[in-house]
């Protein structure tokens, strides 16, 4: 390997070795040992320090040190080779075999039509076992609050079964943004279950859910679970799921958008990014 | 000419000078400013308290083997469980960091030094001084009963205890004081990366461009410029309370013990992550040399450790859940703990996406790098579990504990450390380590690793508190405390293995040449030792594998990046 | 075969940050952190010590001394525009204005601690609101001067006639550690002397 003719030159500009960092990093250390020995120590650290400020501002300015350092031209020739210069490309595959489903969805205003539908078959009937059970509308909205307000649970009955303002408007929160966020999971997973849409979701769904509750509640909230009847509660969940089921299976479905082009999902409209330009048109 | 002769005809002008004696050759490294000498005096410098702090794990261990052992004296067994955390972040961890920093950033972005030459050596010696001034507490002070004044209380030295009524002498000042010392030299090295990986770019070489070693050293050293600053301000108080009486962690004068805790922690949690973001950076430069593959997903990588980052610094009570705090910062706490685990999910998927489809070799740098993987992510899900308020109320300062953050250390971190060895010492040497002493090394290793870390959970789950002294026989600890013991000497034997490993080949180990990897970053385009200059011509790079390109120059990264 | 043969020249110039003004930067964000948690720590425990006295009975708003550190921020910035544009009377007539106005803070300071300590008794270790102050207002007094310091040594080599218009990148970066001791009062000053009180 011949060094290169046209090298600029041959010598590199390199900062030369100093000592005064050291010394400096020493008498520093000095000074605090001092704090843990003797304060003779600290007063040498001291003058080290002292010493290693001037050095090292002397070495810097007013320009700084600098050695020249050989450079020959062989250390620079090894060439940059490889012994296994063959490159393999990965295979990106664009158009194998995928299975898509769902091809068709609900609409998000689905999802939240069912929620709103099913929430009131759950207040409704809820209410109906305050009347019944407790003689009073109240309950289970102030038991509902109770999730926020821990402390409502250790009072006794008559405050639960009395109107609180605060707690009606904290239960309608909670049981409205419920209610929309289920509905809308149950728009995205009804089509994803082959058959009977409505037992699946609107049935086993609820009733999976009120035992997930039943077996750890008594551990999570035990004052809550004790003022929970259980029937009740069953009975309240299917109806949410039976009627938001119902809601949503009766919307009209759309085509999923995981077909299109990557451009298109991620906002972007310019000519010529549609393959699909007529369909997207009919969409519209 | 074969390139291996390269860096002796590099030298040829200076083969008729006589060598050196050993006080010039001491000289020579007491004085310079060569990033490169003073990398590798950071890394034998941690690698010899790594030694050290491997002793004082050893006696804590053979004091806990056995219920009612008598190894030490509960004084000694406090100061060893102090030194011990604190030699192995400050002393060991961050050097060995900061070597490797200093020795390849500049390397891998085409400089020929960092940007402050002069600070960096005297940040290292600081570093330094700052550990012998630790370890003289050993000898000297005028400590309880004059038994010499090692610190004994924690490596992050909790209040009250620290306060003068409760540790006499100067026993917790060393402690002080020496970190105090060296966290001025971290200070010192984190702005010297910034600057340098900021300022000393080679042509071509934009921040897209960069090695993600040398990203994720820039995003550490950002880091430490947040965190080491608080301990120093932390340490000051105490320094103010031991020695002015002053009241900021004195709890008879209205004074708080807990602040101390969130002040220590404020420094303390994103240490970890200031340990564990450079060894992400030799694991990002390891699997892709070792998979044939670019890394995978680079910018992905660059942002996840950027939001670790910044994620990490809103974390740091999680160690303290236990001291009780209001729901909303449990809370809190809870939410940005568990959120820090996603952009490092993300970083473990972009490792296993670089090696999928790839053409794995199994070198030694890349098994140490699949160990680290497998360990790490058991670290982090028994992180997630300590992450989670309740789970930590019930497992909190017991050795469950212990086991995690080890995990993380040794299994991670180590892990990671003895790969970028592995990988990097034939550039630093220009000797290849010996393979045959090296699969002993790592098969040794794990063994010793699984057994003792792994076992070391169950015993923190049956309920045993972390720095006792001692315990009763039949808790159902004490089968658990031998394995774990038993483990320990395997891993002893395995790095003092690799401690001959690393002498042997060094005077008799086989020549490296400038690429053994067939690697892809600046490194390794000079020569094996690099010579003083490192580039007698700084280079120009078009794309994120400049050697890729110079290898491949029918097929360069730069018609894609 | 060298590397940058084997590959296209850059198309654009190379230019990189200056690395003094990074570093300054750099450790000015690491100066911040130190004086964020001793601004934290003097805000958690106002009023929380257990014996007098408070601030409210001892502070004096120091307004003239805030008010020369302020405006020494804008004769370093005049000095470092002049010095480029190689002025050398005005430069060491600005530079030595800074040097003054910094060291009539400091002199500040002084007084206002000795007032402290012998006249109303307050020491670091009075009560808590001792402690805090002294430390979180001495660690911002040995900032400046720290910076004092650099400022004396510049205005000798000044007034020696050694301070020429390539230094300018020298004093620049010096001129933003001023800057930022200038900065933190804003935030001590706020805090121990309009929260505080």
């Amino acid at each position: 390997m011949r060094p290169h003719e046209t090298h600029p030159k041959d010598q590199v500009e390199l900062p030369a070795p100093t000592a005064w960092p050291v010394i400096l990093a020493f008498g520093l250390t000095l000074v605090f040992a001092g704090l843990l020995t003797s304060a003779a120590v600290s007063a040498l650290g001291a003058v080290l320090t002292l010493a290693g400020c001037v050095g090292w501002f002397r070495q810097v300015l007013p320009v700084q040190q600098h050695e020249m350092v050989p450079a020959p031209h062989v250390a620079e020739a090894a060439p940059v080779v490889t012994e296994t210069p063959d490159v393999a490309r990965m295979k990106v595959f664009r158009d194998f075999h995928r299975a898509r489903i769902p091809i068709e969805i609900y609409p998000a205003a689905a999802g939240v039509k069912g929620g709103l539908a099913g929430s009131v078959a759950m207040a409704v009937l809820a209410c109906l076992h305050g009347v019944i059970s407790h003689g009073s509308i109240w309950f289970p909205i102030n038991l509902l609050a109770a999730i926020v307000f821990q402390n409502s649970l250790a009072l006794p009955e008559s405050y639960i079964n009395s109107f609180h303002p605060l707690l009606l408007l904290v239960a309608s929160l909670l049981h409205i943004v419920t209610s929309i966020l289920v509905g809308l999971l149950y728009g995205v997973m009804l089509p994803m279950f082959p058959r009977r849409p409505i037992i699946l979701g609107g049935l086993i769904a609820p009733v999976l859910w009120s035992g997930l509750l039943y077996t750890s509640l008594g551990i999570i909230n035990p004052l809550l679970d004790q003022r929970i009847e259980w029937s009740w509660f069953v009975a309240s969940q299917i109806g949410f799921g039976v009627v938001a089921g119902l809601v949503v299976v009766r919307q009209q479905r759309v085509k999923t958008r995981q077909f299109m082009p990557l451009a298109v999902l991620a906002g972007i409209e310019a000519p010529g990014i549609l393959e699909e330009k007529d369909e997207r048109s009919e969409e519209k | 000419m074969s390139s291996e002769s390269l860096p002796i005809s590099g030298l040829a002008g200076l083969e008729t000078k006589p060598r050196p004696t050993w006080i010039e050759v001491l000289h020579e490294w007491l004085v310079t400013v060569d990033h490169k000498k003073l990398g590798i005096m950071y890394i034998v410098y941690a690698l010899v308290f790594l030694v050290v702090g491997g002793v004082e794990a050893t006696i804590l261990r053979i004091q806990l083997a056995i219920p009612h052992a008598h190894f030490v004296s509960p004084q000694v067994f406090n100061r060893m469980f102090t030194m011990h955390g604190t030699t192995m972040i400050f002393f060991v961890a961050m050097p060995v960091l900061f070597g490797f920093a200093n020795y390849l950033v500049p390397l891998m972005i085409g400089a020929r030094d960092m940007a402050f030459p002069r600070l960096n050596a005297f940040s290292f010696w600081l570093t330094a001084f700052g550990g012998l001034l630790l370890y003289f507490s050993f000898l000297g002070g005028d400590g309880l009963y004059g038994a010499g004044s090692t610190p004994d209380v924690g490596w992050w030295a909790y209040a009250p205890l620290t306060s003068v009524a409760f540790s006499r002498g100067h026993s917790t000042d060393y402690w002080t004081i020496s970190l105090l010392v060296s966290g001025f030299g971290t200070i010192g090295t984190a702005v010297n990366i910034v600057a340098t990986v900021l300022s000393m770019r080679c042509p071509g070489m934009t921040l897209g461009k960069m090695p993600l070693l040398v990203w994720l050293n820039l995003v550490m050293s950002g880091m430490l410029l947040f965190t080491i600053t608080p301990l120093t301000a932390a340490q000051l108080m105490l320094m103010i309370d031991r020695y002015m009486g002053g009241h900021f962690f004195d709890t008879q004068a209205g004074g708080s013990a807990a602040i101390w805790m969130h002040f220590f922690w404020i420094f303390g949690h994103p240490e970890v992550y200031v340990l564990i973001i450079p060894c992400f950076a030799f694991v990002s430069e390891i699997v892709p040399v070792f998979s044939r593959k670019p890394i995978f997903g680079y910018p992905i990588m660059v942002a996840a450790t950027v939001c670790i980052g910044f994620v990490s610094l809103s974390v740091w009570a999680h160690h303290m859940y236990t001291i009780g705090m209001t729901s909303y910062e449990n809370a809190f706490f809870v939410l940005t703990t568990l959120a820090v685990g996603v952009p490092t999910g993300i970083k473990i998927f972009n490792w296993l996406g670089t090696m999928w489809g790839g053409k794995i070799r199994y070198e030694l740098p890349m098994m140490w790098c699949l160990g680290f993987l497998f360990q790490f992510l058991i670290a982090g899900l028994t992180g997630i579990m300590l992450g989670a308020a309740p789970f930590d109320w019930q497992l909190g300062n017991s050795y469950f504990v212990v086991a995690h953050f080890h995990y993380v250390i040794v299994g991670g971190i180590l892990f990671a450390l003895f790969g970028a060895f592995y990988y990097w010492f034939p550039k630093i040497t220009g000797k290849m380590l010996d393979k045959k002493l090296g699969h002993w090394h790592f098969w040794l290793f794990l063994f010793g690793f699984h057994m003792t870390f792994d076992f070391m959970h169950i015993p923190g789950l049956l309920g045993m508190p972390r720095r006792i002294y001692t315990y009763e026989a039949g808790r159902g600890w004490a089968i658990w405390n031998l394995i774990v013991t038993i483990g320990v000497f395997f891993q002893a034997v395995a790095v003092l293995m690799f401690v001959f490993n690393m002498i042997h080949s060094y005077f008799r180990g086989r020549v490296a040449g400038n690429d053994p990897w067939d690697a892809w970053t600046l490194e390794w385009a000079t020569s094996s030792p690099p010579p003083e200059y490192n580039f007698a011509v700084i280079p120009e790079v078009k794309s994120r594998r400049p050697l890729w390109d110079l290898k491949h120059p029918e097929d360069p990264d730069w018609k894609y990046e | 075969m060298t590397l940058p043969q084997t590959m296209p020249a850059a198309p654009e110039a190379w230019t990189l940050p200056s690395k003094g003004r990074v570093a300054m930067f750099s450790f000015i964000v690491a100066e911040t952190s130190i004086f964020t948690i001793f601004v934290v720590a003097y805000l958690f425990y106002l009023g929380k010590s257990l014996s007098g006295p408070t601030p409210r009975q001892v502070l004096e708003v120091p307004i003239f001394s805030t008010i020369c550190l302020l405006s020494s921020s804008i004769t370093i910035h005049l000095a470092v525009h002049y010095l480029r544009q190689a002025k050398y009377a005005a430069f060491k007539l600005a530079w030595f204005l800074t040097f003054a106005l910094g060291a009539i803070f400091l002199i500040g300071t002084g007084i206002e601690w000795n007032k402290l300590i012998t006249v109303d008794g307050l020491t670091i270790s009075t009560n808590l609101f001792g402690t805090t102050y002294y430390s979180l207002v001495g660690l911002h007094a040995s900032h400046v001067t720290g910076g004092l310091i650099a400022l004396g040594i510049v205005l000798a080599l000044a007034l020696a006639g050694k301070v020429n218009e390539k230094h300018e990148h020298h004093l620049d970066v010096l001129s933003l550690y001023w800057h930022f001791v200038d900065a933190v009062w804003v935030v001590v000053f706020t805090v121990v002397y309009v929260i505080g009180r």
